[in-house]
């Protein structure tokens, strides 16, 4: 073999190498090319990494971005309370609404199921006393299911608002301020009206109807949780005018540690009739 | 302890409320916040060895006494009649105003008060209570200067 043989020997054998390399890399490229033009092919590789990604984000979004979405929530809502509250409050009262009515179902339901225990010696002797007294048996259950109590006593000077004396069952707040405000509201409400000789009778407040009963030089208000029915309002209103009879005769209206010693004695026993 | 009903009346805006805060509180603040109605406060304080209970009615501002509800100026023991030194319109008919509040109310006390004395120039005083003789007291609410006095004062004339 001479020179030149050997020479297109060697040729032959790298260059045929190299085209078989070039060769392969070339389809490889054609493959890696069709696969990113096409959309399908495409799909089928990054697909499952992209889910498997989204699944792993999505396991992590409660540690990685509640902080951050409760705080942005916070905050959001303390922006337009206005926008929130206009978009609860129709959610809310439809819950409400429901909650009440399904209440007074079976509050109905226990007055009907009362009513019929016509047979038993309570149911007799309430019906009796239906008979006689013209109150309804039905206010009458009513009556004794949430039973009326007098909470508290403040008896106040017309006009100032000056505290004369006072009972209550437990602490409320400044009994002085709240004569005062209580009189600035009888004296609002009264002078709003412009027609004399006619009183503010009572104050709803919460889950209390605050009575107020006027006399000549001071007036009688009294604080009554329960159902305070028309009934009970007479009852009261009897036992007020026996209690300022008696603070009358004992002349202690000036005299505050006396005067809420009686209001003590009378209104700590007082019970209603339904009681 | 007795109790006395103190109303506080005057026009918009001359410290009644903060005159009531600085005494019953001790504080003052510049926000001016209107009030609406009437606010009833208290405070007890000894006078003569005796405990007095004020009850003091801060009512809202208006130009003129015939405005305020009747109702809040009934079995009234005792007013106070507040002017802004610095504005004159607040007590130009300080003599009507009483007048109207002693006929119409029990011929009670009245104490007139000059307040706001903290935006006097310093050394000034003493020529304003010269010129505005027909007032019972300067004070400051803002410095809290005569306020007590002028409390102590009415509940005095009171008891």
């Amino acid at each position: 073999m001479n020179e030149d043989e050997k020479l297109a020997l060697l040729k032959t054998i790298l260059l045929t190498d190299e085209r078989e390399y070039a060769e392969n890399i070339s389809a490889k490229i054609n493959i890696l090319e069709e696969t990113l033009r096409e959309r399908q092919k495409l799909s089928e590789k990054i697909n499952p990494i992209i889910r498997d990604e989204l699944e792993e984000f999505s396991a992590s979004i409660p540690q990685r971005l509640g902080p951050t979405i409760t705080e942005t929530l916070k905050i959001q809502i303390a922006k337009s309370k206005d926008e929130v509250v206009e978009a609860l409050y129709p959610i809310m009262g439809k819950m409400i609404k429901k909650y009440i009515s399904q209440e007074l179902k079976m509050l109905t339901e226990k007055v009907n199921a009362t009513a019929k225990e016509t047979l038993s010696l309570a149911g007799l002797k309430r019906k009796i006393m239906a008979i006689f007294t013209g109150v309804s048996e039905k206010e009458m259950i009513l009556s004794n299911m949430v039973n009326a109590q007098v909470e508290q006593v403040f008896l106040i000077e017309k006009g100032s608002g000056i505290l004369l004396g006072s009972y209550q069952m437990k602490d409320t707040v400044d009994k002085d301020m709240l004569s005062g405000m209580l009189t600035a509201i009888k004296g609002f409400v009264e002078d709003a009206f412009k027609e004399k000789g006619h009183d503010l009778q009572s104050i709803e407040y919460d889950l209390y109807v605050i009575h107020l009963h006027s006399f000549h030089k001071y007036y009688i208000a009294t604080a009554v949780s329960g159902t305070f029915t028309e009934t009970l309002e007479g009852e009261l209103e009897s036992f007020n005018l026996e209690v300022s009879q008696e603070i009358n005769k004992k002349d202690i209206i000036n005299h505050r540690d006396q005067l809420e010693e009686l209001l003590l004695k009378n209104y700590s026993n007082l019970k209603f009739s339904n009681q | 302890m007795v109790s006395k009903k103190i109303v506080i009346v005057g026009h918009f805006g001359v410290g009644k409320t903060s005159l009531i805060r600085r005494f019953v509180e001790d504080v003052f603040t510049e926000d001016y916040k209107v009030t609406i109605g009437v606010h009833i406060l208290k405070k007890t304080l000894i006078v003569n060895d005796q405990e007095v209970n004020l009850i003091l009615w801060d009512t809202e501002g208006t130009d003129t006494i015939e405005d305020i509800r009747k109702a809040y100026l009934l079995g009234t023991h005792g007013f106070i009649f507040v002017c802004d030194i610095t504005r004159p319109s607040t007590y130009e008919n300080i003599a009507a105003q009483k007048e109207y509040l002693s006929s119409n109310f029990n011929n009670v006390p009245i104490l007139s008060i000059g307040n706001k004395t903290d935006l006097l120039p310093k050394g000034s005083i003493s020529d304003k209570k010269e010129e505005l003789d027909f007032l019972d007291m300067l004070v400051s609410a803002k410095e809290g200067n005569n306020v007590n006095r002028l409390f102590e004062r009415i509940a005095k004339l009171l008891i």
